[in-house]
């Protein structure tokens, strides 16, 4: 069953169609959510960065004139927005201080969960030492799976730049997570 | 690619010749370069990021957590909308029926019953709807722009829609409707639309 596009709901909340904008908060939602823990560690931090994007979304959409994607138009609002919130949290942040809630343990066994577990949250704290916009390149890159093109139209930079980032953020990490095992 | 500058001198040369960005890049976009599968420099910076995308892996499966990512999306939507609510956009109000009626519906009411008269055909999705006074007591002209499955004939897709918006001016809606604009601004090729996913 085919569903409509994000064009066509877009241009319809434009027009004050609340319905269409709620098919698009439900589409676009979950993975908006996930770049938001991802890039804040903490998921109460990440649906209140989410809501506030889509809310100031909502307010701006008639002026969406769909030169990017819905998509992409999304994932720069709420990466700013996480931008935002790390660079004002960054100069006191301890490292390790934005505990993860523990996660439900699917892995087969207790001991490899916890393995699993810890080699997480090690990489979670390792993060930590990245600078914000690093952080997002390399997110956005690693865990969400975006092209660099993409990425440099939603962290408003180059594909050069962008590249850059990512590669510092993984040398960075590469060193972090080879001493930690 | 040759990233140089990009990397302000934090790229540094291994033994072989290569720079590790080259090593990295190659690794990702040639899988058997002969010089990479040859040269124990680059397998081993290959192993160290080898160890780093373990544990990515790690991170992204242990997201993977269904139902508790639809909770939250639920959670997410609900909000959303129930601010969204308190700021809605009804548009400019619309007369109905006759002048001494005194009664009225907003653009965006109005526009979403000639959507959903639209949308009652099969595979036609509306978009963009525009209900325009041509004098101010009406009557009104609308303006559509749909998508449709490719099995329309352009032709009968704008007489039908044209018809539904029509019946529903007069039946449902109340208003004086003189003409209606079709445009055709997509069609959809349901087995090549199928999934748009991200992770």
């Amino acid at each position: 069953m085919p569903e409509p596009g994000d064009a066509l709901l877009a241009v319809r909340a434009g027009e004050g169609d609340e319905g269409a904008f709620e098919v698009l908060v439900r589409r676009h939602g979950p993975p908006l959510l996930r770049l938001a823990t991802r890039l804040l560690g903490s998921r109460t931090d990440a649906e209140d960065a989410v809501q506030d994007a889509f809310v100031n979304a909502w307010r701006r959409i008639p002026e969406f004139r769909g030169d990017a994607s819905f998509s992409t138009w999304m994932y720069r609002i709420v990466t700013n927005r996480c931008l935002n919130i790390l660079r004002a949290r960054r100069p006191t942040q301890d490292l390790g201080s934005v505990p993860e809630p523990p996660a439900p343990e699917h892995a087969s066994s207790p001991v490899r969960a916890a393995e699993s577990q810890a080699a997480v949250r090690a990489l979670s704290d390792a993060m930590q030492g990245l600078t914000p916009e690093q952080r997002a390149c390399w997110v956005l890159r690693e865990l969400q799976g975006l092209p660099y093109e993409e990425i440099a139209e939603i962290v408003g930079s180059t594909h050069q730049a962008v590249r850059g980032r990512v590669f510092r953020a993984r040398r960075y990490l590469t060193e972090a997570m080879s001493s930690w095992r | 690619m040759a990233l140089g500058d990009a990397y302000e001198g934090e790229d540094p040369a291994l033994p072989c010749g290569r720079t590790l960005s080259e090593v990295w890049e190659t690794a990702e976009e040639t899988p058997d370069d002969p010089h990479t599968v040859g040269c124990p420099h680059c397998q081993e910076a290959l192993a160290q990021l080898g160890i780093l995308d373990d544990y990515v892996r790690e991170a992204r499966d242990r997201d993977a957590d269904e139902a508790a990512e639809a909770a939250a999306a639920d959670r997410l939507t609900a909000r959303v909308m129930d601010l969204v609510r308190t700021d809605l956009r009804p548009g400019r109000t619309l007369p109905l029926g006759e002048p001494a009626d005194d009664a009225w519906i907003t653009e965006a009411a109005a526009a979403k019953a000639f959507r959903a008269a639209a949308e009652a055909l099969p595979t036609v999705f509306a978009g963009s709807c525009k209900v325009v006074l041509e004098v101010p007591d009406g009557p009104a002209t609308v303006t559509m722009e749909v998508a449709a499955g490719l099995e329309w004939p352009l032709p009968e897709l704008a007489e039908r829609i044209r018809e539904r918006v029509l019946a529903a001016a007069d039946e449902a809606v109340g208003m004086t409707v003189s003409g209606v604009d079709v445009t055709v601004v997509d069609l959809i090729d349901a087995e090549a639309d199928a999934g748009e996913e991200r992770a």
